[in-house]
């Protein structure tokens, strides 16, 4: 699929790339969207269109990387998504996977591997859980305040030098994913593994995009933010 | 697939060029022809899986063959060879039973070479350490190995299974028994 541009209809986005909804969710668009472009979409919903395209597009092609594209918004419009994204991990996504999980385990009484990979997706939530934690008391705030102090046009942001890309998050996902594919053994039900499975991997994807717009994007603009606030005063 | 070597070796140039071509086509794999067996053999095909060779060429040289014989196919001239539990195939028999010998014969080749990521006793060992929470220079230590020996095998370990953290690393140590509870040294060490 081509990049999605303001005349593409949002149905024809969803029906290629389904794990797009999770993104879509999070500005307010539920199904049913008919067969309106994102243009129309975005105005009715009153979202900033150039926003909204280009988290979609960094979220569906990996290799799309606006490193300049970011620095028409603000920390703020930034900010306000990931808290989205925050929301939609603790609400649904995870309590979601832990859900089929508990069901998978419970049909599965044979196997004793999967309570040990369950454990494993537990620490994974408790990590997450502590950087939403984090976000919310200390980083986003942080961000905001120096935001507040900094007069516009007075931002010089680099290139995020610290790729970071050694992420334990995705590191532990990643190796759950891979537990399930390469090194599962003994019965299991097999309809529910498969949705912990999609589960995972759909959360996987959504973690990693949400990193290259932390890592890449808001660490930059943060690094700035608070270099000029410090100048100010 | 995996790179296997298969050698038929016979005189019988039809044999050979058939087999050549059915090996190629059924399981991707190319074989090589030895037209017959010489007294160069043993060193020259030493990386050889499978030999694949007909009675005539087993006669001849039976001191080559007999060692090999867990990895030799003898093509006999003969029937009553259907029931036999050898590496044995009857050049009479339909084709079915023909494919499905050759494949049995060339599965089991594939099940003694593995995958490839298979652990090696070694890099147990550095997985068990690891699993258990303790750091690269303490596995050094109690492995008498070097650090950076250590650090080979973590990365040949995290290549072969597609486990990078410490806690993956843990519960795969714990589903293969090679510990038997994670510790909760491992939870600060991540």
């Amino acid at each position: 699929m081509a990049l999605v541009t303001p005349e593409t209809k949002l149905c024809d986005v969803i029906l290629d790339e389904p794990s797009a909804i999770t993104v879509i969710n999070r500005f307010g668009i539920s199904l049913g969207v008919g067969d309106k472009n994102v243009r129309t979409i975005c105005a009715q919903k009153g979202i900033d269109i150039n926003f909204f395209l280009t988290i979609l597009n960094a979220y569906i092609y990996e290799s799309f990387f606006p490193e300049n594209g970011f620095d028409s918004f603000g920390a703020q419009e930034i900010i306000e998504y990931l808290e989205k994204t925050n929301q939609s991990y603790l609400k649904y996504q995870l309590p979601n996977i832990e859900r089929h999980f508990k069901a998978l385990i419970g049909h599965s009484d044979k196997n004793n591997n999967l309570p040990l990979l369950l454990n494993l997706y537990k620490e994974v939530k408790e990590e997450i859980i502590k950087r939403i934690d984090n976000d919310n008391k200390h980083w986003f705030a942080e961000i905001l305040r120096h935001e507040k102090d900094v007069a516009p046009g007075q931002l010089t942001i680099e290139a995020s030098d610290t790729q970071r890309t050694a992420d334990s998050i995705e590191d532990k996902l990643s190796d759950l994913k891979n537990m399930f594919v390469i090194h599962l053994r003994g019965d299991y039900d097999r309809n529910l593994c498969q949705a912990v499975l999609f589960a995972i991997i759909n959360f996987e994807k959504d973690i990693r995009q949400n990193n290259r717009i932390r890592n890449h994007i808001l660490y930059p603009l943060a690094v700035a933010l608070k270099k000029a606030s410090s100048t100010n005063n | 697939m995996q790179t296997v070597n298969i050698a038929v070796i016979t005189r019988d140039t039809i044999l050979a060029v058939g087999l050549k071509h059915l090996i190629r086509n059924m399981f991707g794999i190319k074989a090589t022809i030895i037209p017959s067996v010489a007294d160069n053999l043993p060193t020259e095909y030493a990386n050889t899986d499978l030999f694949i060779t007909d009675s005539e060429g087993f006669a001849t040289n039976p001191e080559f063959f007999i060692p090999r014989r867990n990895r030799t196919m003898v093509i006999a001239a003969t029937c009553n060879c259907n029931d036999s539990k050898g590496m044995l195939l009857d050049r009479h028999a339909d084709e079915t039973t023909i494919i499905s010998r050759l494949t049995e014969a060339i599965d089991q080749v594939c099940d003694t070479l593995g995958t490839g990521n298979e652990l090696s006793q070694r890099e147990i060992d550095v997985l068990a350490q690891v699993a258990s929470g303790y750091t690269n220079k303490e596995i050094a230590d109690n492995l008498s190995i070097s650090v950076n020996t250590v650090l080979t095998h973590r990365k040949n370990i995290t290549a072969k299974l597609g486990i990078k953290s410490v806690s993956g690393l843990s519960v795969y140590a714990m589903m293969n028994g090679y510990i038997s509870s994670v510790p909760d040294s491992t939870k600060s060490n991540i």
